[in-house]
């Protein structure tokens, strides 16, 4: 894990920007601690952890919980994780599927929605089926594509 | 020879070797839903009941790896025995726990949300393969407390951490899983039992080096195997300032140590706890906690 650079306050407020002007919604990340790794990933985690802890054990592996993966275009591809901290509040670019959808996506296939709520072509979408946020995927032309990770896909 | 032995510890040992688990069990993950929630949506699809002993635990039949909640990380599929050393250890906010051979993660997630993602929890393995597996699982049940490290548990104490709470669920034969599975009677071999016991042995001393004056450690192992249980604990408290607190859990039938094994003697055995596989059909655990003074 090479972190590139503990999130300050300027970085975080960035950060909430671009999921409002995404989701619509606002999201107090300073209730965490985040950093960034070279990838550009975005890590957090609780801030009852001493950071200074991380970089004084030697063999640490992991901290937090991914959360998503800053974009050049000024998006963020989220996590399943991230997007349940963000979707129950997020009134922007959602996708709602019904039950069979559900399912297909969750087995990792590309799926049509029921319903899009405010959504733009091509960009991230929130994944949503009764109320549960399955995850993210990308708006194309007539399907979403489904960025489920394999490992955390199901057969059902 | 495993048949011999458990009729020395145990007099209804004929029933162990016949009994079988027709119930899986899962933990709700309390960080995403509540358990009345989560019962209430899965009785739709499964056979499901109340664990007894732990609010949180529910045995259950079916395909319970292929549903939605077990997708979003609602619940996990966890032994309705292993969720004890979790409840024994009382994981609070505060607290800073290692859990010394961690993966792959069930009671390391499940003490984290005890801890409402507060505190701080080392999660460690010496083993890189095992580790992806407790990385997946932390990730899944989103625990934001936890620092995942991959020490030989026998020298964790080289980082400098030091921990109010300990748990050491040590590597063990694993006998008490005889309830899922027949061939660990073949497979028994006495010397893997003596290997593992000095193995053990070693953990606990590493254990006891990263634990703060006043602090617990909760040492737990899947195994029947006097051994690697009440053999290791003896030793604990012979070589080192660590006290046997007596262990109580309602809701589950418990039977205490064994007192005496291969002619020695072993003290303060009714303070700790073994769960016989055939007592409630689960996996056998044998528990223990110590304090350091």
């Amino acid at each position: 894990m090479q972190i590139k650079k503990i999130l300050d306050e300027k970085d975080i407020k960035r950060i909430e920007e671009i999921i409002e002007r995404n989701y619509g919604c606002k999201f107090r990340m300073n209730s965490y601690g985040a950093f960034i790794t070279s990838e550009e990933k975005i890590w957090l985690f609780s801030k009852s952890i001493d950071f200074g802890l991380f970089k004084k054990i030697k063999r640490c592996y992991r901290i937090g919980i991914y959360f998503g993966k800053l974009k050049r275009n000024n998006k963020i591809k989220l996590s399943i994780e991230g997007a349940n901290l963000i979707g129950k509040n997020a009134s922007k670019n959602i996708a709602i599927l019904n039950d069979k959808e559900a399912i297909k996506f969750i087995e990792g296939y590309d799926v049509k929605a029921d319903e899009l709520i405010n959504c733009e072509l091509n960009n991230f979408v929130l994944i949503k089926y009764k109320g549960d946020v399955l995850g993210v995927g990308i708006l194309r032309q007539g399907y979403i594509e489904n960025l489920t990770p394999k490992a955390r896909r199901l057969k059902i | 020879m495993l048949e011999e032995r458990i009729k020395m510890m145990i007099r209804d040992a004929k029933k162990l070797f016949q009994v079988t688990q027709e119930w899986k069990s899962i933990r709700t993950n309390i960080l995403k839903i509540d358990s009345e929630e989560l019962y209430e949506r899965l009785k739709e699809k499964f056979d499901i009941k109340r664990i007894p002993w732990y609010e949180n635990g529910f045995f259950i039949k079916g395909e319970i790896a292929k549903s939605i909640e077990y997708y979003l990380g609602y619940y996990h599929i966890q032994e309705a025995s292993s969720m004890l050393p979790p409840i024994v250890i009382q994981a609070e906010k505060n607290d800073r726990i290692v859990d010394l051979c961690a993966a792959p993660g069930s009671k390391t997630t499940q003490m984290a949300m005890h801890m409402e993602n507060r505190g701080i929890i080392i999660a460690n393995d010496i083993n890189i393969e095992r580790i992806k597996a407790l990385v997946h699982n932390v990730q899944k049940s989103g625990i934001m407390n936890c620092i995942v490290t991959n020490y030989d548990g026998r020298y964790f104490w080289k980082s400098g951490f030091k921990a109010n709470k300990i748990l050491l669920d040590a590597p063990c034969t694993a006998s008490g899983k005889i309830i899922k599975n027949k061939k660990i009677i073949e497979k028994w071999n006495y010397k893997r039992i003596l290997k593992m016991s000095r193995l053990q042995k070693k953990l606990m001393e590493g254990a006891y080096r990263c634990l703060e004056k006043g602090g617990i450690i909760v040492y737990s192992t899947c195994s029947l195997e006097p051994e690697e249980n009440e053999e290791v604990i003896d030793y604990a408290v012979n070589s080192f300032n660590l006290e046997i607190e007596r262990i109580d859990i309602k809701g589950i039938k418990i039977r205490r140590g064994i007192k005496e094994w291969n002619g020695k003697k072993y003290e303060n055995m009714d303070k700790v706890i073994r769960i016989w596989p055939h007592d409630n059909l689960t996996e056998g655990f044998f528990i223990c906690k110590l304090r350091k003074y």
